[in-house]
């Protein structure tokens, strides 16, 4: 009995030790960007102060907004999406339901393509950028988040997919519709909340993107993610403000943390049951 | 293919075999319409790049000194063999591979331990679990190396002022720099690894472990002969993943370090981002992102070798 309330004791510890450990630098940036700047730097640090919205307000209305950047997230994030599901949805669909040659070839060099380094796609394309122009741009960008979101996005519709019974496309093609018809009017609907799902996973992919961004982006398009560094200089580092903007740039991916919630670890080990794949 | 093998099962004959030949080619057709946009962005983002990268690699390219470019053949691999930093870079990445692999399976199979026998509370977890694994390791690099790790004001280093340590330079000295950086890529991660390992446990058959009750096995048998073996291609799958990451991390080094102090926390992927873009050498730098490339697809083919092996 002792040894079992030991046990559960030392069980509570460690994990309660985990929890906080976990949400520690979260809560922390969250409680930084409320303060004014004589509050963060108050020394022992204040745990019990009068809130604020200053720092907010500064780091989106003040000089230097970064309301721009999160627009250039927004837009970045969001175009990647749109094209990625574009081209997805469809590639998916063959690879899980249709028959033809050079299938299992077709999926495993999909796979494949995840091997090269980003680094080893970044030097390449920044050449090739600027070269045309494209540097600073929206389309640059875009086109390079192609390269990690539509082997990600392929992989993860076709487990969903697979999943429909092949009844539904039978009886539909025996009515005489279309292959197109079939797939729009009658897959799509069953698969949308692998599409939702998948959306919510590429978008967050695009906005947590970082090595592309720096050294693609330029004054005109620049996601949140690397204007974060004019908040930090050698000279000063503004301390309220610069954890407002973490926390600006957290909030819309844990929202759709948690929304995804159930299917987080699906999302997160997508392709790797079949072979590598990485975030 | 389902409807073309139905229907070319019941009717009978060559007009059946005909019918059924062109459904097949239609079916391909089809296929080749919905594959084509994907794998041509594919092939445009991926392959292309990876010829034009081992191209460049045999280039001179400098884009500081533009007036010495010009072909050298295999001569950056010659150099790349006798360069310290890329030989010291190799090991960092090794490191900082191994270690941060290592803690995040073993912190996370001891966490999703732990929760799996609690009777309350699992749901905490699962939420909790997931908040740093959606962030941005941009984000988390610089929390940490503001708000955690600056001297005197972060809390890891009141913590340690507190714990009569005395205040240290985090991320200015080198071997705590590595040892900083190790940590937090162990935080953001060990979350992904304690969910897939949770849900693992959640799906071993329950009457093994009763049977095993019944014949006194102890608690660490039990572990050691039933769970560990049924968990095995959950935690390979772990490690293959996390490997592959940890070997290109980017942002969570570069916020924190940007590689040093000097190149102390400089691994292979920062290195080639370095002298590609920060030094300019393009040609040098493609041929250690080759170089990367292929310790990649040396440490993945023993990876998937382990995966196979029994």
């Amino acid at each position: 009995m002792t040894a079992k309330r030991f046990r559960f004791v030392a069980t509570m510890i460690i994990t309660l030790i985990f929890l906080l450990a976990w949400v520690f630098p979260i809560v922390w940036s969250v409680l930084n960007s409320l303060k004014t700047d004589q509050d963060v730097l108050a020394y022992p640090p204040k745990l019990i102060f009068q809130p604020t919205l200053e720092a907010y307000r500064d780091v989106l209305f003040g000089s230097g907004s970064i309301l721009p950047n999160l627009i250039s997230s927004f837009v970045i994030s969001i175009g990647t999406t749109v094209i990625t599901m574009l081209m997805a949805v469809p590639a998916a669909y063959a690879l899980a339901r249709l028959r033809f040659r050079g299938k299992k070839f077709a999926g495993f060099y999909v796979l494949a393509t995840q091997m090269l380094p980003p680094v080893g796609i970044i030097i390449p394309y920044f050449l090739i950028l600027r070269n045309i122009g494209w540097i600073d741009t929206y389309q640059g960008i875009i086109l390079i988040y192609l390269s990690f979101s539509l082997p990600f996005a392929i992989w993860l519709l076709v487990s969903y997919f697979e999943d429909i019974p092949f009844e539904m496309e039978e009886a539909a093609y025996l009515d005489g519709a279309s292959r197109m018809r079939t797939l729009w009017r009658i897959i799509i609907p069953q698969v949308r909340g692998g599409i939702a799902v998948t959306i919510v996973f590429v978008f967050l992919n695009a906005w947590n993107e970082f090595l592309f961004a720096v050294v693609l982006s330029g004054n005109t398009v620049r996601p949140v993610t690397v204007a974060m560094f004019n908040f930090v200089s050698v000279e000063q580092t503004l301390w309220a403000k610069l954890a407002a903007v973490s926390v600006l740039a957290m909030l819309p991916v844990v929202i759709l943390g948690i929304i995804a919630q159930k299917n987080i670890v699906k999302g997160l080990t997508v392709g790797a049951v079949k072979g590598g794949g990485r975030r | 293919m389902k409807p073309a093998t139905a229907t070319a099962g019941i009717a009978t004959g060559t007009a059946a075999s005909d019918l059924g030949r062109v459904l097949a080619q239609r079916e391909r057709r089809f296929a080749a319409a919905l594959l084509a946009p994907a794998f041509m962005a594919l092939l445009a983002t991926t392959t292309f790049p990876l010829l034009f990268l081992i191209g460049t690699s045999a280039f001179r390219m400098d884009l500081a000194m533009p007036f010495a470019d010009g072909f050298v053949g295999l001569e950056n691999y010659r150099t790349l063999l006798t360069d310290d930093r890329f030989w010291s870079s190799l090991l960092v990445s090794l490191v900082y591979t191994g270690a941060t692999v290592v803690l995040q399976v073993a912190l996370g199979l001891a966490l999703a331990l732990l929760v799996m026998d609690m009777k309350r509370g699992q749901g905490w977890f699962r939420v909790v679990a997931i908040l740093p694994v959606v962030l941005s390791p941009a984000v988390v690099g610089m929390i940490w190396r503001t708000f955690m790790l600056a001297p005197e004001f972060g809390i890891v280093d009141y913590l340690a002022i507190n714990a009569g340590l005395g205040s240290k330079n985090w991320l200015g000295d080198p071997l705590l720099a590595m040892i900083s950086v190790i940590v937090i890529h162990t935080w953001q991660w060990t979350p992904f690894a304690f969910m897939v390992l949770l849900a693992s446990l959640a799906s071993l058959p329950e009457d093994i472990y009763e049977a095993a009750r019944l014949d006194r096995a102890s608690a660490w048998q039990r572990f050691r002969r039933i769970t560990l073996p049924l968990l095995r291609p959950a935690i390979v799958m772990v490690v293959i993943m996390r490997t592959m990451v940890a070997l290109t991390a980017f942002a969570a080094i570069f916020t924190v370090t940007g590689g040093g102090p000097g190149t102390a926390t400089e691994i292979l992927n920062l290195y080639a981002y370095r002298k590609s873009f920060t030094e300019l050498s393009i040609g040098y730098g493609s041929a250690l992102a080759v170089a990367l490339l292929i310790v990649t697809l040396l440490i993945s083919g023993v990876l998937f070798a382990l995966r196979r092996a029994k």
